[in-house]
């Protein structure tokens, strides 16, 4: 599977909920897959979508908004591994963290991350957050489901190649991205 | 002469003003009281986080959910969160209050902390982020209305803006 076929998925599965990107390929993929005022393109900030993300659930917790999504790579996460214990602990039930592994940091020139060394399902279920593995196309597509109505706080590792689609770089102002997606999680939902 | 329990509770007044819905933590020997008085209040809700970067990304979501958000974090951690302030509320133009109390100088105990901590103004303002200082040279009966208007002062210039506080009362 390609970053591009589950960032698809994703958006199919998911096409309004608030969700927070993680830098890099990621972010761009996804504004070529789907250019939307929900997705909150985060061009920098390696490390932190987990923590916005968190944030963002807890804040939503009384919206409209049945699910808020992170989706974040695993170079990303492994930098702010430690969020996945206030997580923990904080339980936001809305919060699904969807985690596009190909154990490189692709974006980048493909060097690698430790990703083959941890387990992050076990490590997610470890600190209180249920979890599942994908590993091909269709599992995605019934985890998504499946994850729509499931209580979380929810990890999802996707197992992608880590092939970067021949996309345009995202080089808009970032004051724009952010009140864009304020203005989008503030108006009537 | 004012003493500690003075000036946390000075401190106190002001965060209670601004009605704040969340309160994210790092441990503090000097903020113990005040993080104490957090966690007790049934208005808002109180946690810790395990990093400054961390915190800043959390209160960053708050803010853009439309939370009221308040991190309270000693000097000595800033060096953390210095990349995570400046590329994403700081780049985004999104509110953020952080009260941080400052370590160093007289009154301090701890032979290792003055490195970091004598040279953090310098280092806020080459970050770019605006704060006020309250040390023994303010008056103790502004510091409520300081930290209060230092919230008010992030939301109405959409950036992250901090209260540099002396809770251990060194001579300046």
């Amino acid at each position: 599977m390609t970053r591009l076929d589950a960032l698809k998925a994703i958006v199919a599965a998911f096409p309004r909920e608030p969700t927070v990107v993680t830098l890099g390929a990621t972010a761009r993929e996804l504004a070529a897959v789907a250019r939307s005022d929900n997705h909150l393109y985060v061009l920098d900030s390696m490390g932190l979508p987990p923590a916005i993300g968190l944030g963002l659930s807890l804040g939503l917790e009384d919206s409209a908004f049945d699910r808020c999504l992170v989706i974040e790579g695993d170079g990303s996460l492994l930098m702010g591994l430690s969020t996945l214990a206030t997580i923990g602990l904080l339980q936001p039930s809305k919060l699904l963290l969807i985690v596009l592994d190909n154990g490189t940091y692709a974006a980048t020139g493909g060097q690698k991350t430790a990703s083959e060394a941890i387990d992050f399902c076990a490590v997610a279920r470890d600190c209180g957050i249920r979890s599942a593995d994908v590993a091909d196309h269709a599992t995605l597509e019934s985890e998504l489901a499946r994850c729509r109505a499931a209580p979380g706080p929810i990890l999802l590792r996707v197992r992608i190649g880590p092939e970067n689609a021949k996309v345009p770089y995202l080089l808009e102002d970032p004051v724009i991205l952010g009140e864009t997606f304020r203005r989008y999680v503030a108006a009537p939902h | 002469m004012t003493s500690a329990a003075d000036r946390s509770q000075a401190v106190i007044e002001g965060l209670d003003a601004i009605g704040l819905d969340y309160a994210l933590h790092l441990p503090s020997s000097t903020l113990a009281g005040i993080i104490r008085h957090l966690e007790g209040k049934e208005s808002l809700r109180s946690f810790p986080v395990t990093r400054e970067e961390e915190a800043v990304g959390i209160a960053s979501g708050l803010s853009l959910a439309g939370k009221k958000a308040a991190l309270i974090i000693q000097d000595n951690g800033l060096g953390n969160l210095l990349t995570a302030l400046t590329t994403f509320p700081q780049a985004y133009h999104i509110p953020l209050f952080l009260l941080v109390s400052r370590r160093g100088g007289l009154n301090e105990y701890n032979s290792m902390i003055h490195t970091f901590c004598e040279r953090v103004e310098d280092i806020a303002d080459a970050a770019g982020l605006r704060y006020w200082v309250l040390n023994s040279r303010v008056p103790l009966d502004l510091w409520p209305s300081t930290v209060t208007k230092a919230f008010e002062h992030s939301q109405i210039t959409r950036r992250p803006v901090g209260v540099f506080v002396d809770l251990m009362g060194g001579q300046p």
